[in-house]
This record gives structure tokens, C-alpha cells and sequence, in this order.
């Protein structure tokens, strides 16, 4: 199947959004077309306040947008209510955090199955899966090390595992690489792309990083929550 | 399920010295209460058991009345062969008849209002503990005689009306023609009972003697039994009372004869749960601001838990199970210390002989024996368990009702 001929996993039309900030509305999003096709390795780049994050947020499900509509992975998220995405994000949706957001208290391998946990998947199943998600990422070493003991690119590539454990249609990642030196931010992205290709998995990272723009398949440049050109490789 | 608890127990020792307060909080709470109720247990079992081995023993046969009119005409004939068919019934110990008479006891120095028991020595002996609390020394000691014309009197009496061992005194009372009689008897001994109203208003002499004087004949007051246990009491009470066929005739247990101890007994056990509901009302405040200063701090990381997929029910249940492990430790530690403090003193007593009077009031010994009981730990781990539940409610609804975008802006 060529890439055109893809489902779409993303469809957006006319999305705004505006925040209430001390009596004053900020616009973060405003009127927003966006498409992603299943498959894509796709970067939203541009500056602080651009609105990537909102952006990232509403089609994760965890904000809602004032207007306009929005399907992920074939579901109609203006129609669904919280329990309904939640459901959502658990099965369809994979997170990456910029500040990596790992439950403390647990393991690598005990982060990586809570998702297969919540997903009620057995616990025979859930070890195997969790350990092969690790080895993939290259910690299979570290599997019983809790997040403090790590550092931050070993606490990350948790993270992507932990996203990537349920095999979701999506991964939406905010910023992946910013907390991140850039030898390491390199190094994730190349495990990140390389899942994208081995896998099938639908990539959507927000970023300002240079480095990190050239290395997506797809470019979206956001300005001022309108979307302002782009590229495709 | 098995996750949360696992994640609840870790995520209390994020802060160690914080669910530390918080343990030794509730683990005071639960200590204090097992102490104070094993205390309370032993007071009340020596009180009960104390009453029983001096003037009451488990079972009484007695004329409708008698407990209110003390009097010779009070008294009844018991049927031949009464006493053997008592004695051979299931877990019965001892038997032995009395006559009780209200009346007055006169030295050359003071007289005193008593009630004056007529007694078998050898078989009051299987029925009271009056042979125990003679004080050595003192006289001739028990007495052996139910035709002599000894009198055994308490230290308190003794000292009251300046009397010692060998003395003569008085004995004054309506007989059972309702005339006056006096006569003198010798203090053959003296005792020191537990209980100080028991010592202020009894005296003791033979029973033929005291039905001579008293033109009573064969007539007695009480059958006094004593049972293997307290609880075999009403069971024997009902076999007994097929014994005697006189409907004047009554057969009742320790708990009818002294209904105001029993009163007393329930009024302890609701104040010491008003007291513990006091203790844990303070401990649920404690657990409730640990567990909101808790969320708090994790504000981020549940909106982040939220925001992968956890449902609200999920972090409902790991809140509890915080407080619930919280509970549960505070809980082991404080019933650990209890247990082995109680075990202790109860093979030691605690000795509060600088009480002795106040002991003797209650009528407890000045040595305190704590029991402790298996409804007391029961009610305990129930009462700390519903604690934890309830000061983890609020916490953990306000923490399932975290919305994931708040939570991911809040830093």
C-alpha cells in the first residue's frame, strides 16, 4: 500500500481553542486543518506559545477543543465523554513526555506493564511484553531500576516503551528530546524512528529543536495556532 | 488491585518521616485503646470476680425478697437433699448454705450497722474465698465451729470499734419472732477482703449458732453455688431451679443479684468507646491532611496517570490503600506494643497500691490484672480500619476528580 493510499489516524478541521488567562482570551489555536496518515513520522515545530502542546493535547484527548472537529484512530472525540477517552488514550494512544513523567515508585518493567495492567492483559503476558519492549530500547539491563536511578535518556527510552508496550496507533510525544543533552536526544530519536519503521506505529512529536526537525518525515510548522506550511520528505 | 496496594505501600514511604507521625499516630491510638481496654477488662473481671468469691457467689437460692429485706423472716427450709443434688450437678464446684441478718455490732468503744453471715466454715470454704483473706497472726485464724458463739470481724471493723482478737462484742438483731436480741460473742479473726464495702459491713459467725439465736431452727437464708466459670451460671441457675418445687423460693445468678454492677460494667465499656471515638476523631483529621498534603505533591503525577489511561475508580483505590497501609502499619506496631505490654503486667499485675483505697472502693485489689480479649483486637482492627477508610475518602475523591490537563500544567 503506497502512503497515500493510508487510513488517516488524525483528522482535524477547524480546531480553536482559547484559554481564559486573567480575564483575557489567549487564542492558542486558531482554526487548525491537520491530517496524519496512519504510519507517518510527522514534527510540529515552532516557537514557545505556538500552540503545539494544545495542539498535541487535543488530539490525545486530554483537552478539548471550542471548535471544530477531530478524529483519532476512527473515533469521533467531540461525541465521546471522559470515561470514553480515557478508554481512548489507553488503547489507541501512546504518551511521551517531555519531563518523562514515570510513575516514581515503580521499575522500568513495572512503568512499562501498568499500561498492559490497566489494559486487564495477563500477567504472563504482560512480563514478556514489558522485557521485550526494554530490550528493544536497548534497557534490558536496567529492567529493575526504579526512575531515580536512572538517567534522564535511560528514564526516556522508559518512557517510549511505555507508550510503545500496547502497540497503540499513536504516539503523540511533546517534546521528547528538550530535557535531553543532544548526543542522547539524537540517540532517542533514532530508536524512535526506528520503531516507526519496524512497527508501523504512527509518530506525532511537537518540537522547536533543529536537530530534531530534520530527522522527521514530515514537517508542520505552527505560528500563532494556524498552521503555516510545512514540508514532506 | 494487587498493583495499587503495591503502589500505595511505596508511595507512603516517599515521605519516611511524614507516614512515620502518621503510624506512630495511629499505632498511639490503637495502644492506648488496647491498654485502656485490657485495664478496664481486668478491673471489671476482679471487680465481678471479687463481688463472687465474697459475698455472692455465681448462683443464689433465696426467698422472693431476701436481697431487699435481710431479715430472719426471709428465710425458708431447704427440701432434704437439696445441697447433695447441687453439688452433684454439672459444673458446680461448691455449695454452701447462709442466713444473712441486717442488724448491729456494739463494742465498749463504737457500734456499727453490719450484715452478720451465719456460716458452714468447711463448706463456705468451696463457695467464698474468706479463708484466703484471713490476716495471719491474728487470732485463731478461720474458724472450724458452727455451734460456737466466734465472730470474725474485718480489720476495718476492728479498728473502728478498738477491737482485737479475743475481745468481746455484741451482736444485736430482730429475730425471727421480730424481737430484739443481743449477745456477745469473742473475735476469733480478722480478714481484709478486696472490696471495702464488703470489709465495712460484714461479719461472720457460725450458722447453728446464729440460727439458735436468731429462733430461725433448720431455716437458712441462701444456698450460695459457685460454678466452674461465670458463664456456666445461668445454665446451672436453670437446672437448680428445678430443685425446688416452693414458688416463694427463687434461684438466680450473680448478673440478677447485682444488676447496678452489671450497669456499671456496661456504662465503662460506652464511655471507653466514647473516648476511643475521641482518640480516633483526632487520628482521622491526622490521616485526611497527610493524604491531601500527599495528592498534592503528587498533583502532576496522578493528572500524568490520568492522562495514560488510569480510570478515576483506579485512583480512588490507590488513595484508600495509602490509607489503609497507613492504618494497617499504625495498626501492627500499636497492637504489637499493646499485646506485649498486657501480656506482661498480666503475669506481673500492676501494682497500684498507691490507689489501694480507691481500689478498694471499686472493689478491683490494689494489683490490676489487664485481660486482654479477642473482641477487643477485633473491634480495634475494625475502628482503625473504618478510620483510614473514612479520613481517605475525601482525599481520594478529590484526587480521582483530578483533570489530566490541569494536572500536566500544574508544576
Amino acid at each position: 500500500m503506497k502512503k497515500s493510499d493510508k487510513q488517516p489516524v488524525i483528522e482535524a478541521k477547524g480546531i480553536y481553542k482559547a484559554y481564559n488567562t486573567d480575564g483575557l482570551a489567549v487564542h492558542a489555536l486558531n482554526g487548525v486543518d491537520l491530517t496524519i496518515k496512519s504510519g507517518e513520522f510527522t514534527a510540529i515545530a515552532g516557537p514557545s506559545g505556538s500552540g503545539k502542546t494544545t495542539l498535541l493535547n487535543i488530539i490525545g484527548g486530554i483537552d478539548r477543543p471550542g471548535k471544530g472537529d477531530i478524529h483519532v484512530a476512527g473515533s469521533d472525540l467531540n461525541t465521546m465523554n471522559n470515561r470514553q477517552l480515557s478508554d481512548l488514550r489507553l488503547y489507541k494512544i501512546g504518551f511521551i513526555f517531555q519531563a518523562y513523567n514515570l510513575i516514581p515508585v515503580l521499575t522500568a518493567i513495572e512503568n512499562v506493564e501498568y499500561i498492559l495492567l490497566l489494559q486487564g492483559v495477563d500477567k504472563t503476558e504482560r512480563r514478556h511484553r514489558s522485557e521485550a519492549i526494554l530490550r528493544e530500547v536497548g534497557l534490558d539491563k536496567e529492567i529493575n531500576r526504579r526512575p531515580g536511578d536512572m538517567s534522564g535518556g535511560q528514564q526516556q527510552r522508559v518512557a517510549v516503551a511505555r507508550a510503545m508496550v500496547s502497540e497503540p496507533e499513536l504516539i503523540l510525544a511533546d517534546e521528547p528530546t528538550a530535557n535531553l543533552d543532544q548526543k542522547t536526544g539524537s540517540a532517542l530519536l533514532d530508536l524512535m524512528k526506528e520503531l516507526n519503521r519496524k512497527r508501523g506505529t504512527t509518530f506525532l512529536f511537537s518540537t522547536h529543536d533543529s536537530m530534531v526537525m530534520k530527522r522527521a518525515d514530515r514537517l508542520i510548522n505552527l505560528s500563532d495556532g494556524k498552521i503555516a506550511g510545512g514540508r514532506k520528505r | 488491585m494487587i498493583l495499587y496496594i503495591k503502589l500505595a505501600w511505596r508511595n507512603i514511604w516517599r515521605n519516611k518521616r511524614r507516614s512515620l507521625v502518621v503510624i506512630t499516630s495511629i499505632g498511639m491510638g490503637v495502644f492506648l485503646m488496647i491498654i485502656t481496654m485490657s485495664i478496664v477488662n481486668g478491673m471489671n473481671y476482679q471487680m465481678i470476680d471479687n463481688t463472687i468469691s465474697t459475698s455472692l457467689g455465681h448462683v443464689s437460692i433465696h426467698k422472693k425478697g431476701f436481697i431487699e429485706n435481710i431479715k430472719p423472716s426471709y428465710s425458708f427450709k431447704p427440701s432434704p437433699g437439696i445441697y447433695e443434688k447441687i453439688i452433684r450437678t454439672g459444673h458446680v464446684t461448691g455449695a454452701a448454705s447462709r442466713i444473712k441478718i441486717q442488724g448491729m455490732v456494739r463494742s465498749s468503744e463504737a457500734s456499727q450497722g453490719v450484715v452478720i453471715t451465719g456460716i458452714d466454715p468447711l463448706k463456705e470454704k468451696t463457695v467464698s474465698e474468706l479463708f484466703k483473706y484471713m490476716v495471719e497472726g491474728q487470732g485463731e485464724g478461720y474458724p472450724d465451729s458452727t455451734d460456737r458463739e466466734w465472730i470474725v470481724i474485718s480489720k476495718q471493723t476492728a479498728e473502728k470499734l478498738d477491737l482485737v482478737p479475743g475481745d468481746r462484742l455484741v451482736l444485736m438483731f430482730q429475730d425471727a419472732d421480730e424481737q430484739i436480741v443481743a449477745e456477745s460473742f469473742y473475735v476469733r479473726g480478722i480478714f481484709v477482703s478486696p472490696i471495702d464495702t464488703f470489709d465495712k459491713f460484714t461479719v461472720f459467725t457460725g450458722i447453728k449458732k446464729l440460727q439458735s439465736i436468731a429462733a430461725m431452727g433448720s431455716s437458712i437464708s441462701e444456698i450460695s453455688i459457685r460454678t466452674e466459670t461465670r458463664n456456666d451460671a445461668i445454665g446451672v441457675c436453670d437446672t437448680v431451679k428445678g430443685f425446688t418445687a416452693d414458688p416463694g423460693i427463687e434461684t438466680v445468678t450473680w448478673q440478677q443479684m447485682a444488676p447496678s454492677m452489671v450497669s456499671a460494667i456496661r456504662l465503662y465499656d460506652a464511655l471507653m468507646f466514647i473516648f476511643f471515638g475521641i482518640i480516633f476523631i483526632t487520628v482521622i483529621f491526622s490521616v485526611a491532611n497527610t493524604m491531601i498534603m500527599a495528592i498534592m505533591e503528587r498533583f502532576h503525577e496522578i493528572g500524568v496517570m490520568k492522562c495514560i489511561g488510569t480510570r478515576p475508580l483506579n485512583i480512588f483505590i490507590m488513595i484508600t490503600s495509602e490509607a489503609i497501609n497507613l492504618g494497617l502499619a499504625g495498626m501492627a506496631a500499636g497492637l504489637a506494643a499493646s499485646v506485649i505490654l498486657v501480656e506482661i503486667f498480666a503475669y506481673t499485675g500492676m501494682d497500684l497500691s498507691i490507689f489501694s483505697e480507691s481500689m478498694r472502693i471499686w472493689g478491683t485489689g490494689s494489683v490490676i490484672y489487664p485481660l486482654l480479649m479477642i473482641k477487643d483486637i477485633v473491634s480495634s482492627v475494625i475502628i482503625v480500619f473504618m478510620t483510614a477508610v473514612i479520613s481517605s475518602i475525601y482525599p481520594a475523591i478529590k484526587a480521582a476528580r483530578i483533570k489530566p490537563m490541569e494536572a500536566l500544567n500544574f508544576l
